[in-house]
């Protein structure tokens, strides 16, 4: 203890007479640093303050499920902050640990001391390090806590709405005279907030006003006028058409519904937006107002869709085969349904603005939902089909049982006072069930599209089709992207709102978005959409530059200058790989994934290719300097072993090679380079073909010498440099020999050369007399008589078959003949 | 020429293509996006991990290699020393003292 004191003392001494440089230069330091210090200390302040006012909030608003999801994002937000002002230290951090790294330990006790200013720098940097450890913690603090408030605010959120669907409450209080007069107070109030807001916008806002109303009716009457004129074939019914296909009807049905919404929807929003802008709105007007357009708008839907599924004017283009009267019938029903929920929800809007009492609520809650819940009955109590016989016939079970129990299950539970419930119910039947209508026709709409010949029949296929020079089966594939497409947008328009209705906030969806963007951890492995599709779509640029490149090289530059055709389908070839290599790359690492993993993926591969890769890698490095060296090109003759034929395509691994009997060999590319591979068209397609004629002993050879060249000489297709030859090869046993050795500019024309030659030289040696001699054989004849045929029948089906076979063939080639097939030249063997 | 070319590049791609298919499907199973420590000492050595409001015990065995945080939290070095990680830092210890990477 003793000791410690002595010690500090020492280096207390040793700190104040230090040299007055070191001082200043250690405060420079000291004053950048506790800049950054004091800073995010600042922020972190600033954080904890809003924390607090946040807790607070969390008290108050507690039974407000919006605004508590609200206060979560805001808190996760924060936490984020947090963490950012902690990481902020990182670079000084590791400035410090290794500048003491450098300084060393201090000596122990037996060493001999350091110098001061080594204490000195050693002790300022402790102190520093300290200090930022201490708001470090005090970041990680605030992050802890916040992660508290946010697990809390998601037991709240539960809680809620556990209490909003089991509350209880007394009916016989709610239902009695009194209400009638609250409610007579209630609209009283209404009329007097509403009259005097309209007095005071007239008098003092009126042109305001009608700026603002013309606006938002000139954008509806744009994008209504716009989207008829541009879809309206698509969204009308033409009630000319006798028997419309399943697809139109759908296809009408959904568009019908969508498009005029959207117009509304947009109209009713430019209108809040405009009177907003123009400071029309006063007091609680603009809460009235928002719930006011969300009542026209649900309203407007569903009376659309009811309409465009159900088209009770037009029966041919009824979705759902039900007849005229019950179609009628079940479009008010639904739309009365819309209206009942949406003036309830309006009401509930005024109820809560003009602070009415609860037995207010509770009154207009339970008759609305006794409605709906009638209504609902009504709707599955509906016969709406005919037989054959002209009886009623009511909906398929499933449906009527459904429409019926939730009907009742409505207004008994209505009845038994869990209004909660029971609105809940009713407005998730409403409001769910037409979006899940209309996803279904959606749906619908997009499988009749992806089936085969859909797509052609629509009115975009058609136009494809007369426009463009797309064939059928790539519309059908069009088809099928128009249809996962449909499908996609489906789920991104539809889920959200259908999970917005089952009481998700929009702050939910927003949390999960980002989550989804940023990256879903599964155990250690971390998936980010917006990484991977950022990935492919650079890729994808990436592969059509390179394309377009390729492209441009290759038709523009090498063609301009008259490049050799294999070296321009080499350069074209390598840069394809090179942009191709070049784009996964860039794509690879712009989706997030560390290049430096793909190391481990090369040492995996290295593996695999001692093992069992290496006769692949083998080929695949021989294709790489097939395409270098270009020892043969696309189209040339060479023989590779016992295999002739013209080369089809090289590719990474093999080389196709066409034979003259048309036969495909895939020759693998190592073949082609560790073994001789003869060309006949290699730098020209000059070649020299030979033909042996024997001429008999005692002819004038000098004579069928000279005959023989001037028959060469005289061929068209013969070069006349070098110049034919004629060789006397051999005094054979029977003749003597000569060859004719003829080059060709193409020899490729050597078979129809050879035949000619032939050809003249029979027919010049006969003229001349010169004879060619034939090796005679001995022709042996046997006197044996066949053996008596045993069965007459068997010989007879041989006969049959034979005759048979015969008329057959006479008739193949008859028909061949017929076909006209395009003669071509002789292959040369 | 054109179409012969065009047909000796598109298996090429084809084959590009899949090879990168199952570059990429090895590197996203790989541990590139979380935080990985490596204890290159010979003892255990331990770090404080707070994540998500709860504070947990990282303990490394010698030699040993772990990924955590995946999405941002706060450490306790071994050495007493608090650090912030994004979640895709390289921590290595060794004698006794973390550096990230």
């Amino acid at each position: 203890m003793l000791f410690r004191l002595l010690h500090f003392v020492l280096v207390l001494a040793i700190v104040a007479s230090a040299p007055l440089s070191i001082d200043a230069a250690a405060q420079g330091l000291d004053q950048a640093v506790s800049g950054v210090v004091a800073d995010q200390q600042k922020i972190l302040q600033d954080l904890t303050t809003r924390t607090d006012n946040l807790e607070k909030k969390i008290q108050e608003d507690g039974d407000d499920d919006a605004s508590l999801v609200d206060i979560r994002l805001q808190l996760e937000e924060m936490s984020r902050g947090a963490l950012n002002s902690a990481l902020a230290f990182r670079p000084r951090l590791s400035e410090i640990n290794a500048r003491l790294d450098q300084l060393g330990a201090p000596p122990a006790a037996g060493q001999p001391p350091e110098p001061d200013i080594v204490t000195s720098e050693r002790q300022a940097l402790a102190s520093e390090k300290a200090e930022i450890n201490a708001v470090i913690a005090a970041a990680q603090n605030l992050s802890i806590r916040i992660s508290g408030l946010i697990a809390k605010i998601a037991n709240m959120r539960s809680e809620l709405f556990r209490n909003l669907l089991t509350k209880r409450y007394v009916l016989s209080d709610a239902l009695s005279p009194e209400v009638i007069s609250d409610a007579n107070d209630e609209f009283t109030g209404f009329y007097k907030a509403v009259s005097s807001w309209l007095a005071f916008a007239f008098r003092f806002k009126f042109q305001a006003v009608l700026a603002a109303t013309l606006m938002a009716l000139s954008l509806a009457a744009v994008l209504f006028v716009g989207g008829r004129r541009l879809f309206g074939r698509v969204f009308e019914a033409d009630p000319s058409i006798e028997d419309p296909s399943y697809l139109s009807r759908l296809s009408v049905a959904f568009w019908s519904t969508l498009l005029p919404t959207l117009a509304v929807g947009a109209f009713l929003v430019s209108t809040v937006f405009f009177f907003n802008y123009y400071n029309v709105l006063r007091g609680d007007i603009g809460v009235f107002l928002n719930a006011l357009v969300a009542l026209i708008a649900v309203v407007f839907c569903v009376n659309r869709l009811a309409n465009a599924a159900l088209e009770p004017r037009l029966p041919n283009w009824r979705l759902i085969p039900v007849e005229t009267g019950p179609a009628r019938w079940l479009v008010r029903l639904t739309t009365a349904m819309a209206v009942v929920i949406g003036v309830n929800n309006f009401l509930s809007v005024v109820n809560d603005k003009m602070g009415s009492p609860l037995s207010l609520t509770i009154a207009r809650s339970f008759v609305a939902t006794i409605v709906v819940g009638i209504i609902l009955i009504l709707m599955g109590l509906l016969k709406p089909f005919k037989a054959a016989d002209g009886s009623w016939r009511p909906w398929p079970a499933w449906l009527r049982y459904t429409a019926v129990a939730i009907g009742l299950f409505t207004i008994a539970t209505a009845l038994l006072g869990y209004i909660g419930l029971a609105i809940f119910v009713s407005l998730q039947v409403v409001v769910t069930g037409t979006i899940l209508v209309t996803a279904y026709i959606g749906f619908l709409s997009a499988r009749a599209i992806s089936e085969e010949g859909g797509f052609a029949n629509t009115s975009i296929g058609r136009w494809l089709s007369t426009n463009s020079s797309y064939e059928e089966s790539a519309l059908d594939q069009l088809g099928l992207v128009v249809s996962v497409a449909i499908n996609l947008m489906i789920v991104l328009v539809f889920l959200p709102l259908i999970l917005l209705m089952w009481g998700f906030q929009p702050g939910d969806i927003q949390a999960w978005g980002y989550k989804l963007a940023t990256g879903l951890t599964i155990g250690s492995v971390t998936i980010s959409v917006t990484g991977i599709l950022t990935g492919i779509i650079v890729f994808i640029i990436g592969y059509f530059l390179t394309r377009w490149f390729q492209g441009w090289l290759d038709g523009s530059v090498m063609a301009r200058g008259k490049v050799d055709t294999g070296v321009r389908n080499s350069i074209r070839l390598a840069v394809g790989y090179a942009g191709v290599a070049l784009a996964a790359l860039v794509g690879v690492s712009a989706a997030g994934i560390d290049l430096s993993n793909l190391a481990l993926v090369a040492g995996a591969l290295s593996l695999g290719i001692g093992f069992g890769l290496q006769n692949v890698v083998s080929n695949f490095v021989s294709g790489l300097i097939l395409l270098a060296e270009r020892p043969f090109k696309v189209g040339d003759w060479i023989v590779a072993g016992d295999i002739s034929g013209t080369v089809k395509k090289i590719s990474v691994r093999a080389t196709e090679i066409e034979t003259f009997q048309r036969q495909s060999v895939i020759l693998p590319n190592s073949n082609l380079i560790n073994n001789a591979v003869g060309n006949w068209t290699h730098r020209n397609k000059l070649g020299r073909i030979d033909i042996k004629v024997g001429v008999a002993y005692g002819s004038d050879v000098k004579q069928a010498h000279a005959v023989l060249l001037e028959i060469a000489r005289g061929h068209p297709l013969v070069l006349k440099n070098p110049e034919p030859f004629v060789l006397f090869t051999n005094f054979g046993a029977a003749a003597l020999e000569f060859e004719i050795r003829v080059f060709l500019a193409d020899v490729m024309n050597g078979n129809i050369v050879q035949n000619d030659i032939r050809f003249a030289v029979l027919d010049e040696f006969a003229d001349q007399h010169i004879e060619i001699p034939s090796a005679p054989r001995a022709v042996v004849e046997t006197k044996k008589h066949e053996a008596w045929p045993i069965d007459d029948d068997k010989i007879e089906v041989d006969f049959a078959e034979h005759e048979q076979a015969k008329a057959e063939a006479v008739a193949e080639t008859k028909r061949l003949a017929r076909s006209g097939r395009r003669t071509r030249k002789p292959d040369p063997d | 020429m054109r179409n012969a070319t065009e047909a000796v590049a598109t298996p090429i791609l084809q084959m590009w293509k899949s090879l990168v298919a199952a570059i990429a499907i090895l590197a996203v199973g790989g541990p590139a996006l979380a935080a990985s420590a490596t204890n290159k000492d010979a003892e255990t050595r331990t770090l404080v991990v707070t994540e998500g409001g709860g504070k947990t015990e990282l303990a490394l065995a010698a030699g040993e290699t772990a990924e955590f945080c995946p999405t941002g939290c706060f450490v306790t070095m071994p050495n007493g020393d608090l650090e912030a990680l994004t979640g895709s830092e390289t921590i290595e210890i060794s004698g006794g003292v973390a550096r990230i990477k």
